[in-house]
């Protein structure tokens, strides 16, 4: 016998309002007694943290000293900035001739300038402004920061970059302002203007190339002064063994991560070899065989200078995790892409290099700025082999007399510009990823 | 007939194949696969080549025997007998392996454990708990892990206080103590009768595992749930503890003693390796707390409110239902986080605890020359201890595959 009871049961309260603070608060701090007491708990550990490292940092701090005692003499308990601020130039620029750091600063703003126009939505051949940037600025860069005799090969290279900064930036000063590339602004003003597109390249080509001896003439005429390598260091020999490396990386790690997919074995098993031999070790033994066996295997007379070495090595490292980052973005794609593009009609490089790489690194964006942001962060064991980067600067601090032992703030100064840096880094690729993503979200 | 014969043969009849030999693809292929070989191992043999002249042209000489010829240093930690100025430099070898496993091992199972926690705690509903994590995850992660392995040296361990105003870690009974010269720490010394206890615990064990087996089994066919973890950790903590106790407590504590100017007796470990450890473990832990995080928000949010909707409590909808789920996700990652921890432990030179890297590939190789050796010995180490790792791994894809289906 079924008994029905027929009477309401006790409603349920309404769920909180979220909408006002309260409410806020009562659904995410304080929702069960567990959880208020957690929530007090975290707020108190938060405050002494930050309440402690502010009080370190900024309350107690010194800022202006000459040495560690005076900065003891004035406060035991804070940090000591002044130390850190005697050392700002040397952190940044190394040991480079004072009086030359202008080149350092210059060289970074011919990059900015050549790499600006690539935000530009309106200026065209971005393409090209890549490639440029890629395989022309760094001979010019290394050539204002080495600087020395020129020989042949550099005085070509610096005189094509010349004409590639020139070029680019007038092209994107068209594009802002006029919404036109620069091909066709110099095909008008030279009477081409109605003639055929290929007739309009050759012209323009042939103004590159007049543009390229104008340059070569010019530059012939001047030297920068010799820097050695040894004088480089701080944040800008990280930035150039780093940047190097990224440069460097992407293509590698292309070219290793298609040999590795390929279907001809001995190019796979060779790729494989080569990827898994570098991944499996940790980098300083990595830059560790460079110094040690690269001089073994050179021929005689040949001797790589240890910058050169480190690089080297660096280079090798990230193009094999690049190439297993790329290798994943390849095998996201679905095999109808490649077989889809076989049908119309396209060979193996057609199919690769329009087709399925560049679905594959936009997939991939996220993860390859993340192992550049690991080729930065990775960069500063160069100082564990005695190059002087920003590490080894920031760990001379303590070793300079008049700051003898002064060992935790210029680590946290630098812990910060990573985090500056590698923060910024990994928000633009979060924004990029966004930006280009065209496929259907799922 | 004839008619039908000759479609027969129409239908059989192949085209003619044109062998065009340049643009034939095997011919291709072949020929790019000699080209490449063809490269590959000219490369080889310039090196090899241009070495050996090299090795012959600075009287240098190759082989393994320098292994047993005596190394004239010590290392301040190690896990094994070793008297400097008799021990070789095979010996140090082991040294520096040993002490990079051990390192590793140490901050592999502390980042398990810390990463699974940290990870949950991001996806708390608690706001408060939730951003804290957040931000201990984001500054971790964006720092150098070099710069902060010496931050923990030069920064924390090495400011510790002298041994006469040591910490004491055990609440004022001087058994674990902490200064500038390390963390010394009471050290077991097993008696005679010890291996009774140690039975006990294997055969709890056993015991433990049968009766979940039948707990388990009971609820598949009945429905009824047995508890099983209050039962399980009262028999490990109650059954040894009893044999322990009746056999006359086997076990004394070598404890460490102030006597002159240092501690004597217990375990000790420099500063150095603490440094390192904690670094490690700081670091990897951001880490895998995002692997962890990653793998949970990978499974599907139905599957979570589904489980809410049977009526299971929100810790049961976690270790049922969603933590089950996201395991085949999380455990990848965290298995190449196991070979990063490994690899990254090399960090230790800076600091100067004697890892393989430190006390083999610097100290040695300075000493000893026999630059390809020590290298190649040094990598063949490290290729082998990744070449466990994703073997694991690969085991663990396979179970996760068949499961799956």
């Amino acid at each position: 016998m079924a008994i029905v009871t027929i009477s309401t049961s006790n409603s349920r309260p309404p769920p909180i309002n979220e909408a006002t603070l309260i409410g806020w608060m009562r659904m995410h701090l304080f929702s069960s007694p567990l959880n208020s007491i957690l929530t007090i708990l975290t707020t108190y550990i938060i405050y002494l943290t930050v309440s402690g490292v502010w009080v370190w940092g900024v309350v107690d701090a010194i800022w202006i000293a000459d040495t560690r005692r005076e900065c003891f003499d004035i406060n035991i308990s804070g940090a000591c900035w002044a130390g850190v601020s005697a050392w700002m130039e040397n952190i940044f620029y190394g040991r480079y001739p004072r009086e030359e750091i202008w080149r350092i600063d210059f060289g970074l703003f011919l990059l900015f300038l050549w790499m600006a126009p690539l935000w530009m939505p309106r200026v065209r051949g971005k393409v090209i402004i890549g490639m440029t940037t890629v395989f022309l600025y760094p001979f010019l860069a290394g050539y204002l920061f080495s600087g020395g005799d020129k020989g042949i090969f550099m005085s070509v290279m610096v005189s094509a970059a010349i004409v590639g900064i020139i070029a680019n930036t007038l092209n994107a000063t068209l594009g802002v302002l006029a919404d036109r590339s620069l091909s066709n602004f110099v095909n008008n003003k030279l009477g081409f203007g109605n003639a055929p597109e290929e007739k309009q390249q050759k012209v323009f080509l042939i103004f590159l190339a007049v543009c390229f001896v104008l340059a070569y003439i010019w530059q012939s005429g001047w030297q920068a002064e010799i820097v050695s390598w040894t004088k480089w260091g701080g944040l800008f020999l990280t930035l150039v063994i780093s940047g190097i490396g990224i440069a460097s990386a992407l293509p590698g790690g292309i070219i290793l991560a298609m040999g590795r997919r390929s279907k001809l074995p001995v190019i796979r098993v060779l790729s494989t070899a080569f990827i898994e031999l570098f991944r499996s070790v940790p980098l300083i033994t990595v830059l560790f065989m460079a110094t040690t066996m690269f001089p073994l295997f050179m021929p005689e007379g040949v001797v790589l200078n240890k910058l050169v070495q480190v690089i080297i090595a660096v280079c090798l490292f990230n193009a094999c995790y690049m190439a297993e980052t790329v290798r994943a973005g390849l095998q996201a794609i679905p095999k109808g892409q490649a077989e889809g593009a076989h049908t119309i009609g396209l060979g193996y490089w057609g199919t690769m290099g329009l087709i399925v790489m560049p679905q594959a690194l936009k997939h991939m964006i996220p993860n390859i700025v993340g192992s550049f942001m690991g080729l930065l962060k990775d960069t500063t064991l160069v100082s564990i082999i005695g190059l002087f980067d920003i590490l080894g600067m920031l760990r001379s601090i303590s070793r300079d007399t008049p700051w003898l032992g002064l060992h935790k703030e210029p680590l946290v100064f630098g812990a910060m510009l990573f985090f500056i840096i590698c923060f910024a880094m990994s928000k633009y690729s979060r924004h990029l990823e966004a930006k280009l993503s065209t496929g259907h979200k799922v | 007939m004839a008619i039908d014969g000759d479609i027969k043969k129409a239908v059989h009849v192949k085209p003619k194949e044109e062998f065009d030999f340049f643009n034939d693809e095997r011919v291709r292929s072949v020929f790019y696969q000699i080209l490449t070989a063809c490269v590959v191992g000219f490369c080889v043999w310039y090196l090899i080549s241009t070495t050996a002249h090299n090795l012959e042209a600075r009287g240098m000489s190759s082989g393994f025997g320098f292994l047993t010829s005596e190394a004239g240093f010590d290392t301040d930690f190690k896990l094994v007998e070793y008297v400097p100025g008799v021990g070789t430099y095979g010996d140090i070898f082991i040294i520096g392996m040993l002490n990079t496993l051990y390192i590793s091992a140490l901050a592999i199972i502390a980042t398990t454990i810390l990463g699974f926690i940290i990870g949950v705690l991001r996806l708390s509903n608690n706001w408060m708990i939730s951003k804290a994590a957040l931000a201990y995850v984001e500054i971790i992660r964006n720092t150098p892990l070099l710069i902060q392995v010496i931050f923990w040296y030069t920064g924390i361990f090495s400011l510790l206080p002298r041994i006469k105003n040591s910490l004491d870690l055990s609440g004022g009974s001087e058994l674990i103590l902490l200064n500038n010269r390390g963390l010394y720490m009471p050290w077991p010394v097993p008696g005679d009768l010890l291996w009774l206890t140690e039975a006990t615990v294997v055969i709890v064990i056993i015991g433990i595992v049968v009766f979940k087996r039948w707990a388990k089994k009971k609820q598949d066919d009945t429905g009824q749930i047995t508890g099983t973890f209050l039962p399980s950790a009262a028999a490990i903590i109650l059954l040894p503890g009893a044999v322990y106790l009746m056999s006359g407590s086997p076990l004394g504590w070598d404890i460490p003693t102030l006597q002159g100017f240092n501690f004597q007796g217990g375990a000790t470990v420099p500063p150095a390796f603490l440094a390192l450890l904690v670094a490690l473990i700081v670091y990897h832990t951001a880490h895998l707390a995002e692997s962890v995080r990653a793998g949970i928000l990978s499974v599907n949010r139905g599957q979570h409110d589904a489980a809410k909707a049977l009526g299971l409590r929100q810790n049961r909808v976690f270790s049922l239902v969603v933590i089950p789920q996201a395991m085949p996700a999380i455990v990848p990652p965290m298995i190449s986080l196991w070979m990063n921890v490994v690899k990254n432990s090399s960090l230790a030179i800076a600091i100067g605890y004697p890892d393989l890297v430190a006390v083999f590939m610097q100290t040695s190789l300075n000493q000893a020359g026999h630059a390809i050796e020590i290298v190649g010995m040094t990598m063949g180490f490290y290729m082998f201890v990744s070449l466990t790792i994703s073997w694991l791994l690969n085991i663990y894809n396979k179970r996760v595959q068949l499961v799956e289906r």
